[in-house]
């Protein structure tokens, strides 16, 4: 009976998902290879269009590299936040935690607007700069791609953090007492025991950062401007305000099969590490 | 009878409910309607919403959509509309007629229509505000602009907001700057050119919707606007100031359409006409909503460069029969050259 | 150890503790949990710092030395194998550390698991091997760096009962060869009876007793030693007079009894006697001798070649552990006396408030 019973359970999300994402999708699909949303007509040029263009080809190179950025920069901050917490005791342990929750407590629209206010022309940073006479004039930091790469660290930032506090939390304390008794210094504890242990928390987090970042729609337009171009906002564009709905599709598609490629790839690589 | 629509009966029974001071005995109709989100929401659902229910028993509900959002939807739903009435600029009304989204629309179901200047309603919908478009800027900051071709001066360009043909207030002003530089209607590259030139020094290249945040946080000093968000910004304690370009501020119409396949005719038509009466448009046109009104009868605020809406022949006026087969191209370009 | 202490907060976990351990010597840190026995080998780990005291090898000092430059191998409870290792990487974890020559690394991991006879599962993750073969992969690991001094973390806390003895065995074999200096921290007394040359019961953050198990069984030094080593009967008494190196006491329980004890005492000391299950035996309800006190036998329970009595005498519960002959004894009343040339122990009865643990 419970061999029986036991898939039922996954029936109504499998459902769900066939009828709300699956059939979604393959309408997309469809849209991509036709002349217009209708699906009157088969016809390349959605995707001649998305790939043959060298400007969607580096707006599509510049959303990967946001989401690198972003990887990167959250990865360094969340790292020792993660070595923090594990030496930390019951109360700090709970602050660090409570810290990395609390941005998802406010929505993303609210971090993102925020950010104009820290990072604007008369914001936090540049009024700090000035009044500490470390700049004479304010400095471009809004619509840029540093500042963009900033905002992104603390947006994303819990979904590097909780995976890997998560991975860190199950380290047992004693493997670090084994490791600094057989003579393991602080670096090779951490290089060889810590950070593999961690590695599926980091690659998970790794994951959701670079999905997230690189389709940052509303951060990405509020935040980096119209000078700095990425893929979501130009589907957007296509699909709301020029109506060319294939053209959409395939930048969608091209966006959406790029993301899932770096994810496939980041967790083979935290396979693969973890073997080696 | 039968054709009032399952969905309009719920609504109509909670509505009821509601607001048991109905006429008595009387069937009250449910419809919907798409607003703007924000200062249209709002402004619609304190001052016409009310009206309605009381005058003519008529329960409206809003389903807040930006214009293009507006198409999108009534296209995905591919013949069953979304909502009962479009409120659009002239760029997405364009695109309404092209898509044949609104059913015929006969002026003369339109009580009130006598209050609209000549030609504020035609065979796709009517008029029920105007924009009128010109330059926004911050007089602590910097002097008042002459006009289009003073954004392209160092002291501007460092401090002005860009942003795309995305929206109509955008493109008109886009499309007036071209001209200033000696280009058209039709020819955008005079204003391409001196747009690639000041790129690097400009203070922000961003979404429509972001301007105003720009503005108030300082990033940006100079924009291009309606006088619906100056008036708005200012009562908000912003320093903000509307100038009128020496070639003349640009205006055009919002209207309202009927949606292709509505069950709801009626009562749109109804919501229509009390949207563009007298006492409407009065209390629109006043603090805190600062609508420009169509209504004749009524004057406009005062960041508004007329007395009268019969003024608005004076203004730039544009062709978006025109403009709009031409406006993806220059969507995908100002996308290119502002890259980077 | 050298008057060692060690405090957590307002709380002393060890307090002044001074112990020896011989070369080649096991020696176990026996003690109920909280007794301060595991703060005192992490502090001999390297892992805690005393507040006061020193900590000695071979006469020098080692309290400024981080733990891997301790000489100290450690088995750790949980054995706190990588998991993402091999067994032969777990092993030559230390040496690469210790920046060991490749080759010498190699010939030592394959030396060190062929010592604890796991040779064939080298190339083996912690997870695919059982609890025992883990044990012994943590002491290959914890051998490989040479250490002067092993210590054992409650090691066979996480194994099966029917393991434990082998591996015990095995233990304490591999240690002989290594000859090396073992420090063994347990709750359970068997296995420090069992595995040590030595023991220290600890209650408190205090030694109460060092010395050989035997030693530690047959003369416990105080109440609490005697509860904790084996399994002891305690019955109290007054003492009626000194008879040379022994007391005559009369017990609560309605006899009078002689017992030796090192511990001088007055006539009329309340005093309590621990008497091991093998010291008392059971006689006849019918017996007159006046060193024989009345009682009810509840059960009888063979236990292999044994006779385990249970025993009601008063408000005391009496263990009685006799060789089998025949049937069992059918319960009901009975009198129970110490063996003739049973050495009973005997304390001041104030000092032992608690010290009933089993």
């Amino acid at each position: 009976m419970q061999e029986n019973g036991v898939w039922r359970l996954a029936l109504p999300l499998a459902l769900a998902q066939a009828l709300f994402f699956l059939a979604p999708l393959m309408l997309l699909v469809g849209t991509s290879f036709a002349t217009d949303e209708n699906l009157t007509q088969a016809s390349l040029r959605a995707w001649r269009d998305m790939l043959g263009d060298s400007f969607n080809i580096m707006s599509l190179l510049n959303t990967l590299r946001l989401g690198a950025l972003a990887v990167v920069a959250t990865t360094l901050l969340a790292v020792p936040l993660a070595l923090l917490h594990m030496a930390a005791g019951p109360r700090l342990k709970r602050i660090i935690l409570l810290a990395a929750i609390l941005p998802l407590l406010t929505s993303v629209v609210v971090r993102t607007f925020s950010w104009i206010v820290i990072l604007g022309r008369e914001g936090v940073i540049n009024s700090a700069l000035i009044w500490s006479g470390l700049a004479t004039s304010p400095v471009a930091l809004l619509q840029t791609e540093p500042g963009l790469i900033l905002a992104l660290t603390q947006i994303e930032m819990p979904l590097m953090l909780l995976p890997l506090i998560a991975a860190t939390a199950r380290i047992d304390p004693a493997l670090l007492d084994a490791s600094v008794s057989l003579g393991g210094s602080l670096l090779r504890t951490l290089r060889r025991v810590v950070l593999p242990l961690a590695l599926p928390g980091l690659v998970a987090g790794a994951t959701l950062v670079f999905a997230s970042a690189a389709t940052a729609f509303i951060s990405q337009s509020v935040i980096g401007g119209g000078r700095l171009n990425y893929l979501p906002a130009q589907v957007w564009q296509q699909a709301m305000v020029v109506f060319d709905w294939p053209v959409a599709a395939a930048m969608a598609l091209t966006l959406m099969g790029s993301v899932l490629m770096v994810a496939g790839a980041l967790s083979l690589l935290g396979r693969g590490a973890r073997h080696a | 009878m039968n054709a009032i629509h399952r969905r309009s009966l719920l609504a109509a029974s909670l509505g009821t409910a509601a607001l048991p001071f109905g006429p008595a005995g009387a069937q009250t109709t449910a419809m919907t309607a798409a607003v703007y989100p924000g200062g249209w929401d709002e402004a619609l659902a304190a001052v016409l919403a009310p009206r309605l229910r009381q005058q003519s028993n008529i329960a409206v509900s809003f389903d807040p959509l930006f214009a293009v959002d507006q198409i999108a939807k009534a296209r995905a739903a591919r013949g069953t509309p979304p909502f009962d009435v479009f409120v659009l600029d002239p760029g997405p009304r364009v695109s309404g007629i092209d898509f044949g989204l609104f059913e015929p629309f006969d002026a003369t179901r339109l009580p009130s229509r006598g209050v609209l200047p000549d030609g504020y309603s035609d065979a796709h919908g009517a008029a029920v505000a105007a924009q009128v478009v010109g330059i926004a800027y911050n007089p602590t900051k910097v002097a008042k602009p002459a006009g289009w071709r003073d954004l392209f001066r160092p002291e501007y360009a460092s401090r002005l907001g860009l942003t795309g043909f995305g929206t109509t207030f955008g493109t008109i002003s886009l499309i007036e700057m071209a001209k200033s530089l000696g280009g058209s209607e039709a020819n955008m590259d005079p204003l391409f050119a001196e747009l690639r030139r000041i790129r690097p020094s400009v203070a922000a290249v961003a979404q429509p919707a972001a301007m105003a945040g720009l503005f108030q946080q300082g990033q940006i000093d100079v924009m291009y606007t309606n006088t619906y968000t100056v008036t708005l910004l200012r009562s908000r304690g912003v320093p903000i100031a509307f100038a009128v370009p020496e070639t003349g501020a640009a205006a055009f119409v919002t209207t309202m359409h009927i949606a292709k396949g509505s069950r709801n005719a009626a009562s749109a038509y109804t919501y229509i006409d009390t949207m563009i009466s007298t006492p409407v448009q009065t209390t629109l046109a006043a603090a805190p909503y600062f609508f420009v009104p169509v209504n004749k009868e009524v004057t406009p605020g005062e960041d508004v460069p007329m007395r009268s809406i019969a003024e608005i022949s004076n203004f730039v006026s544009h062709d978006w029969a025109v403009i709009n087969p031409l406006r993806a191209g220059w969507i995908q370009r100002f996308n290119r050259e502002m890259a980077g | 150890m050298d008057g060692v202490r060690v405090r957590y907060g307002q709380t002393l976990a060890v307090r002044d503790v001074t112990l020896s351990v011989a070369p080649s010597e096991i020696l176990a840190l026996l003690g109920p949990s909280g007794c301060g026995k595991t703060t005192l080998l992490r502090t001999i780990a390297g892992f805690i710092r005393a507040e006061a005291g020193r900590v000695l090898v071979d006469g020098a000092g080692i309290d400024h030395l981080p733990p891997g430059k301790r000489g100290v191998g450690i088995v750790f409870q949980s054995y706190a194998l990588f998991p993402h290792m091999t067994a032969a990487q777990n092993v030559a974890y230390g040496l690469e550390a210790r920046g060991r020559p490749k080759a010498e690394i190699i010939r030592r991991v394959e030396a060190a698991l062929a010592a604890v006879r796991m040779d064939a599962f080298g190339a083996r993750r912690p997870g695919a091997l059982s609890g025992g073969q883990q044990q012994r992969i943590a002491l290959a690991r914890a051998l490989a760096i040479e250490p002067s001094i092993l210590l054992l973390d409650e090691p066979f806390a996480a194994l099966d009962r029917s393991l434990r003895l082998d591996l015990q065995l095995e233990i304490k074999r591999i240690q002989r060869r290594f000859g090396v200096t073992c420090v063994l921290v347990t709750h359970d007394q068997d296995e420090a009876m069992s595995m040590a040359d030595r023991m220290a019961v600890m209650r408190g953050g205090e030694v109460e007793q060092v010395g050989p198990p035997a030693e530690v069984y047959d003369s416990p030094a105080t109440a609490f030693v005697a509860g904790f080593v084996g399994t002891t009967n305690r019955l109290h008494g007054r003492v009626e007079a000194r008879e040379g190196a022994a007391y005559r006491v009369r017990l609560d329980v309605g006899a009078t009894v002689t017992a030796e004890s090192p511990r001088g005492f007055a006539a009329g000391d309340r005093v309590l006697l621990c008497a091991r299950p093998e010291q008392l035996a059971l006689r006849p309800a019918e017996d007159a001798d006046p060193a024989a006190w009345p009682a009810r036998l509840r059960l009888s329970m063979p236990l292999g070649p044994a006779l385990i009595h249970d025993v009601e005498a008063g408000t005391a519960e009496l263990k009685l552990h006799q060789s089998r002959h025949g049937p069992p004894p059918p319960p009901g009343p009975v009198r129970v006396a110490l063996l003739p040339g049973a050495r009973p122990s005997l304390f001041p009865a104030s000092l032992s408030p608690e010290g009933d643990s089993a």
